[in-house]
């Protein structure tokens, strides 16, 4: 907005007077309808942090407000037998599992953006196919391969393994992400005796520093969410079951005390969240990298 | 690239190959030595910390007797996962599974998921009908396979609140249906657009008050012999549906109904709507009794057999029986300690008399059911169990599929969506013939 | 000549070694088991006994006689129409409204985007309480103020909007894309049009979305493709408002209530884990790539417009 001559608070022109109103009106429109959303995203974990905090008895009423604030139910949570081994496992599969996905998806990304070769498109073809595909429609084969052929079901090597062979949609993003540094860089090192692999190495990976941690986000968040997969795979065997998979069983066992299982929501959701508040910039950053460079 | 395309291709004709070879399944014999130090895995699906505590006692006083085999016991598995595990057979699979769902008999028999018995009975020379009563043989084999034993039996009644009965001015319960409807009506005092006490809740989504449950009632016959859906042609499905929907009507309509279910808490928490006095009847299982003490309820709780339908007053007495199973891995290694596991567990008078009275259900062996030890409160239920008249739901192909599709129509039925009843059961005998064929 | 030949062959070695992780996964968890659906797909399978072929049948038991399967198309067609829309609506408004934000614009940025980090089982179970028709806060509030207070998860008719909400409380990522493509729209576009008397609905309707077009048919594409693969937020609603607990012999009701919250991918797991119908469940899981597919053909058409390189 340009600047214009700031007049003297007693001599407001009309239209100047108009056009303030206009905008403190503005900002009172904005703001209220900012706070509206808010009251809509944030009241959810107010209620459910409430509850978690309630008696027993009284989760199951219409209060909104705890009587006495029991905070013990999030340690019962913490020492139901099972919830430790939940985190450990959805650790394990959410942390190999990404590292996994990033050693496997980088090459194939950079071959991807910077090789030509005949079926290139292919290839890419392919992976996007395979990006939107659903989980569900190979899931029958698939199962049977792991659970009788190698006997591996009860656990979560069949989801852990396959993310060594990279991720579709890691290598997509990757791929975007590595096609916006210039030739030249990789020119450079080449002219001075490095190899494709060392040049990957050496020159780009540093350079794709954001978009590597933005897709580790990712597949990490999607591990530590995912529901199907464990629902398939580890539910036969409780020592493997992950905290998505867990917390919906917990409901059964606990025969439905909604304050604990509220609580165990909380313990559930509060690890990603603040992950989000170290890792923020990267996790924006990586969103508008799928939408925006397109 | 022609190599990669080759190498693709490639792959994909392996792929064909290799799918030909998935179905194969290993069946082994039972040839293990059953004196030998030997582990054991052991699957349930109970999961409230006192039958936890139930279990492993029983489990203790197995391995006091043979302290060789060693178990591994996990709870709080549902029919879900033992169904995948017994696909999967490894390392993981269990060796004796116990399941509440006794539907499932049909399907864990016809495709060998669990081993046939009757090799271990002989052996051991037991004799089913002076061991188990008859109804409880009847649902734990399928067409001449036995398959399971029964653990444990629940057996259905009628529960009611004597000190809303004595403000109403009700000093018996009731025999028959109508005089049921009659007593659920003066039980229910409507306040407002709602109810503030529902004599009873017959809406077949309100727990135990299934369209599988109020047959039971009719002793209806679900499959001809040949193995065909007998809805339409047993007058006793529509006779129990038209009850129900009566029932409904009377006590202020579906949509009230449903309005007020959604206020009840969950069937098996401290706010269970018999607990709570939002209805002074309910049908319920014979460990109603123990979960409503625990969750102190104030009123004297009443326990008799269900009314029976007018026509057949004199079979009063009789119940919905359903139970455990029980029943050795098709695909385990060790099936002979597995066996003594599932002997011990299912014929040994005190560990099954200790275990009935621990999670409160009914004994399922003759000489427990005649025992001195079990507890007083049992004692109603052991009557509904021993009933001549008392029935439960055959097992089929394909496990309860043919229960939930006829439940899915007396959703439909009782909501008012059903014109024509005969022209619905025999739909609905369609459908469920058609699911059939679809599991042969 | 040699040399050249020599150059092209290590140059195909290189390729293939940077690609061999992805030609492996590919060939083995996506073409192997597209291959083997389709096979099943004629077969009598329950994972016990070995495969029978049987021909056409798993085909038309799907499709005629099995009675699940047409409402779980419906629903996706409604959740496609509906919640598709809808949050791409929402995605751009609460877009728009941060990028005008000025006082505290960081504070609601975080509170707007932090619902969507909520893992699904959680935030599901969530909303099942809040939206408990008895005993939840927000039928409890309505009620206090007079209002109809609907049955959310229970009820057929307001199951599937009560799923809507919860996605529409997750909005984050689409807001966060639509943030990004607002602020990218050139600042002298806006000026020029307000030169010309452009008011503020014809500066949006002439140049912001042309601007961010793009944007908005990707968001929409890939909206759709994620509806193909709903599966554990209406799953986990079902489950817990149903009050199924899953033992003492309990059958778990698909849909509840009546078959409202049914997804294609939820049939998947029903023939084939619960009903052990592996060859109906290799016909739905079919009909579920064919669909992927032809939305996924959509994107790429779309994608290929902007330069995939």
């Amino acid at each position: 907005m340009t600047a214009t001559a700031i007049p003297s608070p007693v001599t407001l022109t009309p239209a100047a007077r108009t056009a303030r109103r206009t905008r403190f009106l503005h900002w009172i429109g904005v703001h209220s309808l900012a706070i509206a959303a808010a009251l809509f995203f944030v009241l959810p974990f107010v209620f459910i942090f409430l509850t978690a905090l309630m008696s027993d008895q009284q989760a199951l009423t219409r209060d909104l407000w705890p009587d006495s604030w029991h905070w013990e139910n999030l340690r019962t949570v913490w020492e139901t037998p099972g919830f430790l081994t939940w985190w450990k496992n959805t650790l394990l599969y959410a942390g190999l599992g990404t590292a996994l996905t990033l050693l496997s998806s980088i090459p194939v990304a950079y071959a991807l953006a910077r090789f030509t070769f005949r079926g290139r498109n292919v290839v890419l073809m392919l992976v996007i196919a395979t990006m939107m595909l659903p989980p569900q429609v190979v899931i029958v084969p698939m199962y049977l391969f792991w659970a009788k052929q190698l006997h591996l079901s009860g656990t979560l090597w069949p989801l852990i393994i396959p993310m060594a062979f990279t991720d579709a949609f890691s290598v997509f993003l990757l791929r975007q992400f590595l096609l916006t540094i210039p030739k030249d860089y990789v020119d450079a090192a080449k002219v001075d005796g490095c190899g494709e692999f060392k040049a990957l190495v050496r020159i780009v990976l540093p350079m794709a520093k954001p978009a590597i941690a933005a897709v580790a986000l990712f597949q990490f968040f999607y591990c530590w969410n995912d529901y199907f997969g464990p629902q398939i795979y580890a539910s036969e065997n409780p020592a493997a079951w992950t905290l998505s998979y867990g917390l919906e069983s917990f409901k059964g066992a606990h025969h439905t005390n909604w304050n604990l299982t509220m609580a165990a929501t909380l313990l559930v959701m509060a690890p990603v969240i603040i992950l989000f508040f170290f890792a923020q910039k990267a996790f924006i950053e990586g969103v508008t990298l799928t939408g925006v460079k397109g | 690239m022609q190599s990669f395309t080759r190498a693709v291709i490639g792959t994909a004709a392996v792929a064909l190959l290799a799918t030909a070879c998935t179905g194969t399944s290993n069946a082994p014999q039972a040839d293990d030595d059953a004196t030998k130090d030997v582990s054991i895995t052991f699957w349930h699906g109970w999961s409230a910390p006192g039958e936890a505590a139930a279990i492993a006692a029983d489990v203790k006083a197995f391995e006091a007797k043979h302290p060789n085999i060693h178990v591994k016991v996990v709870g709080n598995i549902n029919d879900d996962k033992i169904k995948q595990a017994l696909r999967a057979g490894g390392a993981n699979a269990p060796d004796v599974v116990s399941s509440f769902t006794t539907d499932n008999v049909g399907t864990f028999c016809a495709s060998n998921v669990f081993a046939d018995l009757k090799p271990f009975l002989d052996r051991s020379g037991i004799e089913l009908d002076t061991t188990f009563p008859k109804p409880l043989q009847d649902y734990t084999q399928f067409q001449g396979k036995r398959c399971t034993l029964p653990l444990l039996n629940d057996a259905y009644g009628l529960y009611y609140n004597k000190t809303a009965f004595k403000a109403a001015g009700i000093t018996a319960p009731p025999k028959t249906l109508s005089e049921f409807d009659a007593v659920a009506r003066k039980l229910t005092k409507v306040k407002g657009d709602s109810y503030s006490q529902l004599g009873f809740m017959p809406n077949f989504h309100g727990y135990e008050s299934t369209a599988t449950h109020f047959a039971a009632l009719w002793n209806p016959t679900y499959f001809t012999p040949g193995g065909k859906s007998n809805l339409a042609k047993d007058p006793a499905f529509a006779a129990m549906l038209t009850w129900q929907k009566g029932l409904v009507e009377q006590l202020g309509g579906f949509a009230k109904l449903e309005k007020y279910r959604a206020t009840f808490g969950d069937e098996f928490g401290a706010k269970n709507p018999f607990h709570t006095g939002q209805v002074a009847m309910t049908m319920d299982g014979e460990w109603r009794l123990g979960m409503a003490r625990e969750a102190g309820v104030t009123f004297d709780i009443g326990v008799a057999p269900f009314p029976v339908p007018d026509a057949q007053a004199d079979s009063y007495g009789k119940g919905y029986l359903s139970g455990t199973v029980i029943g050795i891995a098709g695909t385990s290694q060790k099936q002979n300690a597995a066996w003594e596991l599932v002997k011990f567990m299912t014929t040994d008078t005190d560990a099954v008399v200790s275990f009935a009275n621990a999670i409160h259900n009914v004994p399922s062996t003759l000489d427990a059911l005649k025992s001195p030890a079990l507890t007083a409160d049992l004692k109603p239920f052991i009557g509904i169990a021993q009933h001549a008249k008392s029935n439960t739901t055959p097992a089929s192909p394909n496990g309860g599929a043919y229960q939930l599709t006829l439940q899915d129509f007396g959703y439909a039925h009782e909501a008012g969506k059903v014109p024509d009843l005969a022209a619905g059961l025999a739909k609905t005998d369609e459908q469920i013939d058609k699911d059939l064929a679809q599991a042969k | 000549m040699t040399s050249l030949r020599q150059k092209h062959r290590t140059e195909t070695l290189r390729n293939l070694a940077f690609l061999s992780p992805w030609l492996i996964g590919v060939s083995v968890f996506f073409l192997y088991p597209l291959v083997s659906t389709v096979y099943f797909s004629f077969m009598k399978y329950d994972g016990f006994t070995p495969p029978t072929w049987t021909g056409w049948k798993n085909w038309q038991y799907v499709f005629t006689d099995y009675p699940f399967f047409w409402p779980a198309l419906r629903n996706t067609l409604w959740l496609v129409v509906v919640m598709v829309t809808l949050r791409v609506v929402f995605g751009l408004g609460i877009g728009l409204l941060i990028t005008k934000v000025k006082t505290g614009a960081g504070f609601f940025r975080t509170a707007f985007y932090l619902p969507y980090l909520a893992p699904p089982v959680a935030a599901t179970m969530a909303f099942a309480f809040l939206l408990n028709p008895g005993t939840g806060p927000v039928n409890s509030i309505l009620g206090s103020i007079g209002l109809p207070q609907p049955g959310w998860f229970n009820d057929p008719a307001w199951s599937k909007p009560a799923l809507t909400m919860l996605a529409l409380w997750g909005i984050g990522d689409l807001m966060v894309i639509f943030m990004a493509s607002l602020l990218d729209v050139p600042q002298e576009q806006y000026e020029a049009a307000s030169l010309d008397g452009a008011g503020a609905w014809q500066r949006f309707r002439y140049v912001t979305l042309p601007n961010i077009s793009p944007i908005v048919l990707f968001a929409v594409v890939t909206g759709v493709i994620q509806t193909m693969q709903y599966y554990t937020q209406p799953l986990v609603a079902g489950k817990v408002a149903s009050g199924v607990i899953g033992g003492a012999g309990q059958q778990f009701e698909p849909g509840y209530p009546d078959k409202s919250t049914l997804t294609l991918p939820q049939l998947v797991y029903h023939l084939g884990f619960q009903r052990f119908d592996t060859g109906g469940a290799s016909v739905i899981a079919l009909v579920l790539f064919a669909l992927a597919m032809v939305f996924t053909a959509f994107l790429m058409r779309s994608m290929s417009e902007r330069s995939v390189a």
